[in-house]
């Protein structure tokens, strides 16, 4: 296909994948999200902040062009910045102090959730796997970035005042820098990519960067939701050891009884239909501040218990 | 799983209230014997069994036979295990069970159910039941949803509806069912002279596991439980979990048992309740204490370091197989009669098709 046929197909993976149209996004828009999911969500993106720059290196490593090299440094430049306490990622440290995170936990990546784990490392997987056309292909999602920038912007100044505005320069920053990495990016695969196997390749890489979006927020959105009891469920804590000293509860189900210990009797203690699963895992981050991984234990635990019927969850 | 003094805790008692059944499965697992065993426990010994049961430590009574619900006081029996803090768990084949019973039996504290399906159509489901039953387990099956109970499907698989295996999980699927529990037919009971007629293939249990694994992978509901066959895998089952290690049985007379076919094993006394009561039944009885633990194992499985995990097998497969309760289970590949189960695959293999035996009352 020609060089406009090829753009206007990658134009059309975003404007049909593109994680602007993500319920969590649109939600984060119309200014309906909590002050716990807009926390959860900066917390959690920031992983993916921190790919970017080792991504970028990847792609670096891959060109036997100065030119391309010189260029592409600059993405890292504006992640990592020339300095401590510059650059993209402390500006996404700026954002955490705006919504009243704690930034040492933000930075430890304590709080992280399996699933945008999973989605991130697939990002910087994805980039290793690949060939330099392809990966600078799955980086053309910046096409669509400039929008949702501004838009994130009015709806953030519109809904959440109680976030500081010093808090949204990443945002800002990015109005600028995201269209520029884009022309740079398109003109490069619209260049190289001419045999129709090559261009099919980023059409793909393209597909799949915009699905690893989706799926990090499809993790967000998950730790929103309220765990309870299933009403199939009984709980019982009479005597329910069976001879087991580790055993502090017992839930009975159809055809099946799930022991309990002490840690997820605690846990499951907490899920009232009311509290966000986000929520639940750092409530016991608190109680528990001396034991490491409390946040993916417990969301971990939750899902597990879900599998079992133990839990069922409410939007 | 055992108290301070080395006694196991029984988990789970099945509730065996009658042997009676409208279905005639040429599988069913009751004694062949069943229609001389009395039906001795009126719903208030019931009661007091399952208060009993509950001191030793009970959590699940799966009320079951024959056929539950063809007993006229059920609606005692499942308030008196509710009452005594156990989940009341009704298994049943769907008649003569009817949407309305079912409903007043959740009102009284029915908390789960299972229900039988011979095959996904009719007439086939009639050649194994002996009867046109499809579209009442149909209609009992939309009404435990509708009641808000659980609902598990179980369907034994065999040579005649293994091939449908995906249409059973759809049939599932379509009944909103959260479980659905593909048995393998087992090698005893009414089952044993249908063999020909009944064991699949190989590569027909092999499709149908691949469906399985297909299944699982579209969708999480219905949570599928399909174990390969004992006699295809080489390894014996862990079968109840050990003998009188976590589940007792009470048969319609009372006689208290380790699994429900035991009563067929020779030599074995066991105790029968109300005439004792139900610790003593199931700590002290001799036939309960035949298997339970590692003592009564002969070689191979004496050292075998699977015994942790299969307990040696079923007792009651080594005596229909290896006619020796204490042999090792012929399914397992290192017991000495583990030639009865190759034959068995052989006579699989070769695709003898006979007549089926239903169940009967004079066997």
């Amino acid at each position: 296909m020609s060089p406009e046929e090829l753009e206007r197909r990658l134009r059309a993976v975003g404007a049909e994948r593109y994680h602007d149209k993500h319920p969590f996004h649109l939600r984060m828009h119309e200014g309906r999200l909590a002050p716990e999911e807009i926390r959860l969500w900066v917390r959690n993106r920031y992983y993916y902040q921190t790919r970017i720059p080792v991504k970028d290196g990847l792609i670096l490593a891959k060109s036997e062009d100065a030119a391309f090299r010189r260029e592409w440094v600059g993405r890292i430049h504006d992640h990592d910045g020339r300095a401590p306490g510059e650059g993209g990622l402390e500006l996404w440290l700026a954002l955490a102090d705006a919504v009243g995170l704690d930034r040492r936990r933000v930075e430890d990546l304590s709080g992280v959730l399996p699933g945008v784990r999973a989605a991130c490392d697939d990002y910087v997987r994805l980039v290793e796997s690949n060939d330099l056309l392809a990966s600078v292909a799955s980086s053309l999602t910046e096409l669509f970035a400039g929008d949702i920038m501004r838009t994130r912007i009015e709806a953030f100044e519109r809904h959440y005042p109680w976030v500081d505005t010093a808090g949204l320069r990443y945002f800002r920053s990015r109005t600028v820098q995201a269209p520029k990495d884009a022309r740079f990016g398109l003109a490069f695969v619209l260049a190289n990519a001419t045999s129709p196997d090559d261009q099919a390749r980023c059409i793909a890489a393209l597909e799949r960067k915009c699905e690893i979006l989706w799926r990090l927020l499809d993790a967000v959105e998950a730790a929103g939701r309220k765990p309870r009891l299933s009403p199939h469920a009984a709980l019982r804590t009479d005597a329910p050891d069976g001879g087991r000293p580790d055993a502090a509860a017992l839930v009975v189900l159809p055809e099946r009884a799930v022991r309990l210990n002490a840690s997820g009797a605690e846990i499951l203690a907490l899920c009232d239909g009311a509290r966000s699963a986000a929520s639940i895992a750092e409530t016991l981050r608190d109680r528990h501040p001396d034991v490491a991984h409390v946040e993916p234990d417990v969301h971990a635990f939750l899902e597990q218990m879900e599998r079992l019927g133990v839990l069922e969850s409410l939007r | 799983m055992s108290d301070a003094t080395g006694a196991p805790r029984p988990w789970n008692l099945v509730a065996e209230l009658t042997y009676r059944c409208p279905l005639r499965c040429a599988y069913c697992s009751n004694p062949l014997d069943w229609a001389r065993v009395d039906e001795g426990l009126d719903a208030a010994t019931w009661g007091r069994a399952f208060g009993e049961a509950a001191e030793l430590g009970v959590v699940h009574v799966g009320l079951t036979g024959g056929e539950p619900s063809a007993r006229r006081d059920l609606e005692p029996i499942v308030a008196a295990a509710a009452a005594a803090g156990l989940y009341p768990h009704l298994v049943t084949a769907g008649v003569p069970l009817t949407a309305e019973r079912l409903a007043r039996l959740r009102d009284l504290g029915l908390r789960s159910v299972q229900l039988s399906i011979q095959d996904v159509d009719e007439e086939a489901g009639a050649a194994v039941a002996g009867g046109r039953f499809h579209d009442r387990k149909l209609a009992l099956a939309r009404a435990v949803r509708t009641l808000g109970l659980p609902l598990t499907l179980n369907v034994v698989l065999h040579r005649a509806n293994l091939a449908r295996v995906g249409e059973i999980v759809a049939l599932a699927r379509a009944l909103d069912a959260d479980k659905l529990e593909l048995a393998n037919v087992q090698l005893h009971g009414f089952a044993l002279p249908n063999r020909a007629a009944l064991l699949p293939t190989r590569a027909a249990i092999d499709a149908a596991a691949e469906l399985v694994a297909e299944a699982r992978e579209r969708a999480a509901r219905p949570e599928i439980l399909f174990v390969l066959p004992d006699w295809w895998s080489d390894r014996p089952k862990p079968c109840m979990g050990g003998w009188a290690r976590k589940t007792l049985v009470v048969a319609p007379d009372g006689l208290v048992l380790p699994c429900h076919a035991a009563r067929g094993l020779p030599g074995l006394a066991f105790h029968r309740y109300p005439e004792h009561d139900l610790r003593a039944c199931w700590l002290e009885a001799p036939g309960m204490q035949a298997f339970r633990g590692e003592a009564w194992m002969r070689e191979p499985c004496r050292t075998c370091p699977e015994r942790a995990h299969d307990f040696g097998g079923c007792r009651c497969q080594a005596f229909a197989l290896a006619g020796d309760a204490a042999e090792a289970d012929p399914a397992c590949a290192l017991a000495p009669r583990h030639e009865r189960v190759l034959a068995a695959r052989r006579d699989a293999e070769a695709g003898a098709v006979a007549p089926l035996a239903l169940r009967s009352a004079d066997a």
